[in-house]
Formats: C-alpha cells, structure tokens, sequence
C-alpha cells in the first residue's frame, strides 16, 4: 500500500530530484524505512536517535505526526505525506 | 483611507535587510507603513544583488541598512521614516528593539535570530511574522503577541548541525520575492487587525505549488505554556550554538 511523500527542495538531492515519491507501510517509520531502501540517506536526513529530528516536521494529509502518535502514527493508501523542514535563508 | 491611516501611524521592524527584507520593505512602505526600523549590520556584496532588490551595482561595500535606507527614501513616500539600526538582532537588545515596533518582520539568514526573535516577540508581547527561502523551499508565519502556535511550536530549538542555510545551500532570487510577498501580507494584515496567526505557509518554486496548513500548539513549548518557561533571553541559548 502506497503512501505518497512529497520531498522538499532540500532533500531532493537524495530522491534524483523527484518532488513526490512512493513509499509504502502501515505506519511512518515503516515509510521511512522504505523510503530508505529506495534513496539511501533519507532516513537520517528525518531521524536521528530520539525520533524525528527536531527542526524537521512531518505531516500526513494536515497532521503533524508528533501529535498524532509520532513514528507509529498510522498510514493507508493514497495518503499525502508532507516533510517540511526548518529553513533559514533569504 | 482608514487603512492607510492606520498604517501611517504604525511602525514595523525588519530583522535582516537581505533576499526577504528588501521586497518586504518595498511592499511595507508603498503599502503606507509609516516607520519602518531596519536592524542589519551587513554590507552589500556582489552575490546578494540578485535577490536583494533594493540594492544596486554601486550599493557593494556599503552597509545594508544605508543602502536600504536610502532606496526606500529614493521612493519618494511623504510619511516614510526609516530608523536604522546598525545591529543584528542580538540577546541584549532584541526585547528592546521589538518592544519599540507594532509588528516583528523577521527574515534573517540563521536560526539563532530567527529563535531569538521569536522569544523576544514573545516576551514583549509583540506579533512576529517569520520567513526563510533556501533554494526552491520557502515558508512564512505568523505568530501572535501573545504565542501559540509559534516558532518554537514548530521547530523546538535550534538544529544542531545538518538544517541547510542560504549561505550553503543558495537562494533562488524570484523565490524570496514570493515568500516575502507573503510575508508582507501579512504583517499588513495584522497591523489591520487580522487573525491570520499560526498558519504556516509553504511554497514549492519548483513545483509552483503553495499550502496553508493550520498549526497545532505544542505541548510544552517553552513560549506557550501556562506559565511559559522562556520569560527572558538568556544569551547562552543562541550564543553556544551561533552559525
């Protein structure tokens, strides 16, 4: 079952610059571990030892999954996942 | 007429004067903003010139806040006054600066400023509107004078390490144009009384595509909590880390 992760400009080095990848599990750690298999180095651009990096936010459809139940938050097919990191620039 | 009135009296601060401040000062003093404080101390240099658009070829080697000054009264506004500031937003005097401005625009290149004056804005009970661009990448923010959701909501605390920043990652010119746009909208929009607080704007420049998305407070943010636990700037929280 896919879920459909849209990639910001800053990690899209890792997917050949593709803005929206597919990724499958039943929860976002296995989407990321998938993700993982397919573009080697995500995973630790999100994660570090505590979870998900603390100037990364990770959405599905319009939840911030640190509300909702974090790494184990629950997906299905056809979900939106959105990964909007902190940025400081201009 | 009573917009204009209300924003002929109104004093916005620009924390940075770079890629983002320069077209939100643009649109803050053709908008009718009557004083806007500029806090930079910066010069211009050759590889800011295309995206910092108030600044030309002869500008390089000068200080940013003059330069911007300068273009901003070339305009020809009859209401304008600029305040310069030759600083950075600093912990000795971002409470200070902010307690003096209706609104905080804060567009500057590095998270210690950006932390630093979302805890000011805080404590001084000012709204703030944040902005970054890093390559295809931007983001805009609202946060009320009063907090939550806010910048600290969003991101906790300072990245240790790996978050890319416009000095290594560059910055595409058009796209500050659009997220400081936005960025400009808003603050108007609080100066006019808008609740327009907590949502986040996203902008994809190479997808062309945009999206509001309502922030939900953080449980135990040190800026929003009841009591909160940042009540004053402590130099060592953005100095031990400073980029």
């Amino acid at each position: 079952m896919d879920t459909i992760v849209r990639i910001p400009a800053a990690l899209r080095s890792l997917t050949a610059g593709a803005d929206e990848v597919k990724a499958a599990g039943e929860t976002i750690a296995d989407v990321i571990e998938d993700l993982e298999k397919k573009h080697p180095g995500l995973r630790d651009r999100l994660l570090d030892e505590k979870g998900v990096r603390r100037f990364i936010n990770i959405y599905v459809g319009e939840e911030d999954v640190r509300f909702t139940g974090g790494l184990k938050t629950e997906v299905k097919a056809g979900d939106q996942i959105s990964i909007v990191p902190a940025i400081a620039g201009g | 007429m009573r917009n204009r009135l209300v924003l002929a009296g109104s004093r916005v601060l620009l924390v940075g004067i770079g890629g983002l401040g320069c077209p939100a000062a643009l649109a803050l003093a053709r908008a009718g903003v009557g004083t806007i404080g500029i806090a930079d101390d910066d010069i211009v240099e050759t590889s800011n010139l295309h995206r910092q658009i108030l600044f030309r070829d002869e500008d390089v080697g000068k200080l940013k806040v003059e330069a911007a000054a300068s273009a901003l009264l070339r305009l020809g506004l009859p209401d304008l006054r600029i305040e310069r500031h030759l600083t950075r937003m600093l912990p000795h005097n971002a409470v200070e600066l902010a307690s003096r401005y209706d609104v905080i625009v804060e567009g500057s290149d590095n998270f210690p400023t950006k932390f630093l004056a979302a805890d000011a804005s805080r404590i001084a009970k000012k709204p703030i509107v944040h902005a970054a661009a890093v390559r295809w990448h931007g983001t805009a923010l609202a946060v009320g004078p009063n907090g939550g959701p806010c910048y600290r909501c969003l991101f906790e605390d300072l990245p240790l390490g790996s978050a890319p920043s416009c000095a290594d990652a560059g910055v595409v010119g058009p796209m500050v144009g659009v997220v400081a746009a936005v960025q400009a909208d808003l603050a108007l929009s609080v100066l006019h009384g808008d609740d327009v607080f907590g949502t986040l704007f996203t902008f994809d420049g190479k997808a062309l595509a945009s999206r509001r998305r309502v922030l939900p407070r953080r449980r135990g943010c040190p800026l929003c909590s009841d009591p909160r636990t940042i009540e004053r700037i402590d130099p060592n929280r953005y100095a031990a880390r400073h980029v």
